[in-house]
């Protein structure tokens, strides 16, 4: 009943309901196409917030995890794109914090025709890495693997090669932000929340020059 | 099936246990009235609300399997048609206090101008009250519920006397105050019902921010916390959980003697009798079960000689605006989580020059997630371009200075946006389900382009920078989950179902007392409104049953 149009509108727009279902999930994120907006929504979504491990502690990283749709190889790909994506800078990166495995579960129940495209564009990364630098993406350079991503994160002037790379890119960039910044590190270590819950007082804002 | 009837006849059988329900229950049972509450759902646990439980929390839980307490009902399990190239997205929550759980708790009083815009304009009905009318309950509302706000008062929005102290705004919010006021317009404190003092036996709000996963110290108004427990304890409310309302029943004199429900787990077929029907379903359940309520008397519905129910649906229209200020980037994080939503309220200002326009009504502006994001980056940090550290560090600079800019406008009542049974299937019980048939006209649009300027001006004049903006874009019709009007009141019969005190005109023991009721949808939240006329119409039912009338 609900047209295709409807479709797009409803996933580029957070609507109140939306945002309600999705109370203790991670940032929002859109992007331009349908797919590309189905995934962001899916990224968002609380229930998907699953099966990713605690805080990335290195417990949790030791533990034995089996992924759910992607390979290893692909597991490493992707970890290696969000890691680029956010480093390790005086804090963790998106590596540390298994932004990889987010984006596993986040594959596990994306729709069919989404999870392909996904999929389809790591692949591409791979062909790319090869054809410039004779080697998977993986086996690349940091250097060489910077240099692709700088082609791919260009706002236009794309080369026809690169073209088909830069929606997957998006996709990847919106998960990376949605995975790593919903954990401990990404939340309290980088970005300062202090995580009190209870709060006796609300002081607001006491900046003199705000004030009317 | 065979059909499980009792002979009890309750004095007030009251269908859902929301803000209307609960109001309505709370209100009888401290008259003295028995009442019979049929609830859709059970009482939701809070020992499943995860307040509390941060993102990386709530994967390390659901890894384990567990879940957090599921408000929202499936609408695979109570399904409604939207005609093609139409959309209507409906919210319900089917438990004990019903959306109270999850609300967004913004309670502002409608205004005079509000009650007689119709009067003014010629719009459709005017409602058959006026200001006067109700503020004595929205004074005796606000101090049940506990409502914290300022002391602002004005022809758009009343002021009150019994408002709990306002949270103070952050600084964005602050900022925003400052540059609507270079506009001509009054950002002033926002009103919600989240308790700042200690509040009948609730402490008071911890300033958590997680109110909408259901508060774990019932510190915001919830009929299932605040309403119902009070009216329990009078020993003359009794609560039949899991009972799917489908029809109210009339007897061979056209008055209503009882509801026909369905168990929601075993699904058989209960009858319950009472001398007075109050529905309080929320406005489209209602509406659903009243234009299924067809009898000899009432072959179009019950209540429904004038062919009004189900019509006149009103939906708010909203924006959605997101930007960060330059001047907060790169401030440090602060704990901006607050009473769960904005600190300020943007009231309505287009009455009078020099803002007014060539189009009915107005809008308000709320402000979500204003500053640091308590789970995660904000929503809009994906447009920063590039990647690596430099995203990195430019992420974190804005982290304290986003801010978010929601216009909410009124929507007219048009007698062709409207709810209909019949021709959409049946539900799990046979009954017949509804379609939905919404659109915004030319009213809204234009009032649209005024709240587009708006958020752009205020944008400019607070030093917002817009982000993924998209001029005009309205959300999903049916999102801001206020829902009005397809049962409305008014003074003339031929042109309302509802009398001034919520009861039908053509069936004087049924009264309906939550959203369906408006006349208009104002650009106002609706549940402050609701608990009043809902305690207004329950006053009037006790006085005829005392009377003998009812």
């Amino acid at each position: 009943m609900i047209s295709n149009e409807d479709r797009v509108a409803a996933s580029r727009a957070i609507t109140r309901r939306t945002a309600l279902r999705r109370v203790a999930a991670g940032a929002g994120i859109t992007a331009t196409t349908l797919w590309l907006n189905r995934l962001d929504l899916l990224a968002q979504d609380p229930a998907m917030h699953t099966h990713v491990a605690a805080a990335a502690s290195a417990q949790a990283a030791a533990a034995p995890f089996t992924p759910k749709v992607l390979t290893r190889a692909q597991l490493e790909s992707v970890a290696t794109l969000a890691e680029l994506i956010i480093p390790t800078t005086s804090t963790p990166g998106a590596r540390a914090a298994l932004v990889d495995r987010f984006v596993d579960n986040l594959m596990a129940n994306a729709q069919p025709a989404d999870k392909d495209r996904f999929l389809t564009g790591l692949a591409w990364i791979d062909t790319r890495s090869n054809a410039l630098y004779s080697k998977p993406f993986t086996g690349a350079t940091p250097e060489q693997q910077t240099e692709l991503l700088t082609k791919l994160a260009a706002d236009s002037g794309h080369a026809a090669e690169d073209a088909p790379g830069v929606p997957f890119f998006t996709a990847i960039k919106g998960m990376t932000i949605a995975g790593y910044y919903s954990t401990k590190i990404g939340l309290e270590q980088e970005l300062g929340d202090d995580g009190q819950l209870f709060n006796p007082v609300f002081v607001g804002c006491t900046h003199p020059e705000h004030q009317i | 099936m065979q059909v499980i009837k009792s002979p009890k006849v309750y004095p007030v059988i009251v269908i859902g246990s929301g803000a209307a329900g609960g109001m309505a229950a709370w209100n009888l049972t401290q008259k003295g009235a028995q009442v019979l509450m049929l609830d859709a759902g059970d009482k939701f646990d809070r020992g499943k609300f995860w307040t509390h439980v941060r993102p990386w929390e709530a994967r390390e839980r659901r890894a384990k399997g567990e879940a957090p307490q599921q408000f929202f009902l499936d609408t695979k399990e109570q399904p409604y048609k939207v005609p093609e190239g139409k959309h209507f997205d409906l919210t319900r929550v089917w438990g004990l206090g019903g959306k109270t759980n999850v609300w967004g708790r913004v309670s502002l009083r409608l205004s005079e101008m509000d009650f007689k815009a119709a009067a003014s304009d010629g719009w459709e009905i005017p409602w058959p009250i006026s200001y006067a009318d109700i503020s004595p309950y929205y004074d005796k509302v606000e101090q049940l519920i506990g409502v914290c706000g300022g002391d602002d008062d004005s022809e758009t929005l009343p002021g009150s006397k019994f408002l709990q102290p306002a949270p103070a705004p952050r600084c964005a919010e602050r900022l925003m105050q400052k540059g609507a006021k270079s506009l001509g317009i009054d950002i002033v404190a926002g009103r919600r019902a989240n308790m700042t003092k200690p509040t009948r036996g609730s402490p008071p709000c911890h300033y958590c921010g997680g109110c909408g996963a259901g508060c774990d110290t019932a510190s915001f108004f919830c009929s299932a916390d605040h309403l119902i427990p009070f009216a329990v304890k009078t020993g003359k409310l009794e609560i039949r959980p899991n009972a799917v309302a489908a029809r109210v029943l009339v007897d061979d004199k056209g008055k209503a003697r009882g509801v026909q429900y369905f168990d929601r787990k075993t699904g058989a077929e209960h009858e319950v009798l009472g001398k007075v029907v109050i529905v309080a379903a929320s406005c489209v359940d209602s509406t659903r079960i009243l234009l299924n309520s067809k009898s000899t008397a009432y072959p179009n519905g019950i209540g429904n000689s004038s062919d009004v129910i189900g019509r006149y649906l009103c939906e708010q229209i909203r924006l959605n605006a997101v930007g960060w200020m330059p001047a907060l980037a790169g401030g440090p994080t602060r704990n901006d989580r607050g009473i769960g939503g904005e600190h300020i309220y943007l009231r309505r200002f287009n009455h009078k020059a020099p803002h007014k326009r060539d189009y009915l009504r107005g809008f308000g502006v709320q402000f979500w997630n204003t500053g640091a994001s308590d789970t995660g980056a904000h929503n809009g940090s994906e447009t920063i371009p590039g990647f690596g550290a430099a995203l990195k560090t430019e992420i974190k600079r804005r982290h304290p200075a986003w801010v978010e800019i929601h216009p909410f406008g009124e929507a007219l009542p048009y007698a062709n946006n409207r709810i209909t049974v019949g021709g959409a299937g049946e539900d799990r019980y046979g009954v017949p389900l509804m379609t939905i048939s919404y659109e915004v006209g030319e009213n809204e649009r234009k009032m649209t382009e005024h709240m587009a300027d708006t958020i752009e001006e205020l944008a400019k004049a607070s030093g917002v920078e817009l982000v993924n903006y998209k001029r005009g874009a309205l959300d999903r019709n049916g999102s801001a989950i206020h829902e009005h009007g397809t049962c409305r009141m008014g003074e003339d019969p031929k042109r309302s179902a509802l009398n001034k005190f919520n009861q039908m005109h053509d069936v004087p023991n049924v009264f309906v007392v939550d959203g369906s009721s408006f006349a208009s949808a104002t650009e106002k939240n609706p549940t402050l409104t609701i608990l009043s006329l809902s305690w207004r119409a329950t006053d009037y039912l006790a006085d005829q049953m005392k009377q003998g009338v009812l």
